[in-house]
């Protein structure tokens, strides 16, 4: 072989174990930094963009057009609008055409439906006694205008405590309410003095 | 022969006499009809009673709901329709809330006798021009069966048939 090809060989294979070494150590490095990453992500709050991601399971009680009175069906806040979604089916509602958003509180039988029906007419009257034992709620009422102008108003029922955090996005995005939180008085109508929001 | 006959005549002319008198008697009673051929339904008003927004919504939307089926008109506007203002022979209903008891599903459930929801509602039918045409106190329970919302589809069924007895398109003024 002659010495220029033995040289560069020897070259060759010393670069070789270099660039191993480095790999190894760079390797090693993004372990550490995606561990330190995932240390620091438990500190980190999500923004409220991050947060509108998952919908609440709602009852659509009335008001939405083209839905009917008590349909089940889901509610989230994305884009600017209050999207309600039952099927394949989505209604979707600007939130600057909300003129106001207040939430309040209700209860359901646990046994309710078809079932809590034919409860009714258990012996010894046990269906009064299962009447007792209700599950509470949280309901949204909002009033909205259309393309016309025409005044709309909605009600939803909702699991406890889901109510109020819907209200705040909605609010965030442009919508108005009469009976604002502290935080969203500076979006509160003119009608917010007269107006008290129900409190469970 | 001749003379039972008479005599089964003269009764069944006084049957129908009788009969017919109330009903005669109850036309001439029934008030003129107001035209009107499309209704604004302006939102619910309860200044003076503090109404929750789920059963201030539910009238509204209950009762447009009734006018549309059992109202008898051509057109039902919502509060604030553009549209409302080319419309003729409009007239527009302003609902105030007078009276407000919310009871208990639960307690109705339990009792059958008490927990009963009511609400009352002074209606106004007006025309464009805010001359008053019609007033009535009207209210809506429920007493039994339902949940609280279901008093304001009670009071939505009874004012579309105060509209339907009162006002019709095809009335003379």
């Amino acid at each position: 072989m002659p010495k220029f090809a033995r040289h560069a060989q020897e070259l060759w294979s010393d670069g070789r174990e270099e660039s191993k070494e480095g790999e190894m150590v760079a390797g090693v490095g993004r372990v550490v930094c995606a561990g330190f990453l995932l240390v620091l992500s438990g500190f980190l709050a999500p923004s409220p963009a991050q947060q509108s991601a998952a919908p609440t399971k709602v009852i659509q009680i009335m008001g939405l057009t083209g839905v009917k009175n008590k349909t089940k069906g889901s509610l989230a806040v994305e884009g600017g609008n209050l999207r309600f979604a039952h099927g394949q089916a989505k209604v979707d509602l600007a939130a600057t055409s909300v003129q106001d958003v207040v939430t309040g509180n209700d209860s359901e039988r646990l046994i309710h439906g078809t079932l809590g029906t034919l409860t009714m007419f258990a012996p010894y009257e046990s269906g009064r006694f299962l009447s007792l034992f209700r599950t509470k709620l949280d309901t949204l009422t909002i009033q909205y205008r259309d393309a016309d102008g025409g005044l709309h108003g909605a009600v939803f029922t909702m699991p406890l405590g889901q109510a109020e955090v819907i209200k705040k996005k909605l609010i965030a995005q442009g919508a108005h309410t009469s009976a604002p939180t502290p935080e969203g008085a500076d979006n509160a109508s003119p009608r917010a003095s007269n107006a008290k929001e129900q409190k469970p | 022969m001749k003379r039972i006959s008479e005599r089964g005549s003269a009764c069944a002319l006084l049957g129908v006499m009788l009969l017919a008198g109330p009903v005669l008697q109850a036309q001439e009673k029934q008030p003129a009809k107001i035209k009107a051929t499309s209704i604004k339904v302006a939102m619910i008003e309860s200044d003076e009673i503090k109404l929750p927004a789920e059963f201030q919504v539910s009238l509204y939307e209950d009762l447009i709901e009734q006018l549309h089926k059992k109202g008898g008109f051509q057109h039902v506007y919502r509060d604030g329709d553009r549209h409302a203002a080319d419309a003729a022979d409009l007239v527009i209903l302003n609902s105030t809330v007078r009276g407000f008891k919310e009871g208990s599903e639960r307690v109705r459930q339990v009792t059958t006798v008490a927990g009963a929801t009511s609400i009352s509602v002074h209606c106004a039918f007006t025309n464009k021009d805010g001359k008053l045409l019609l007033e009535r106190d009207i209210k809506g329970n429920v007493r039994f069966f339902g949940g609280n919302l279901r008093a304001t589809y009670d009071f939505a069924k009874k004012t579309a048939q105060v509209a339907r007895e009162s006002l019709s398109p095809s009335a003379g003024t």
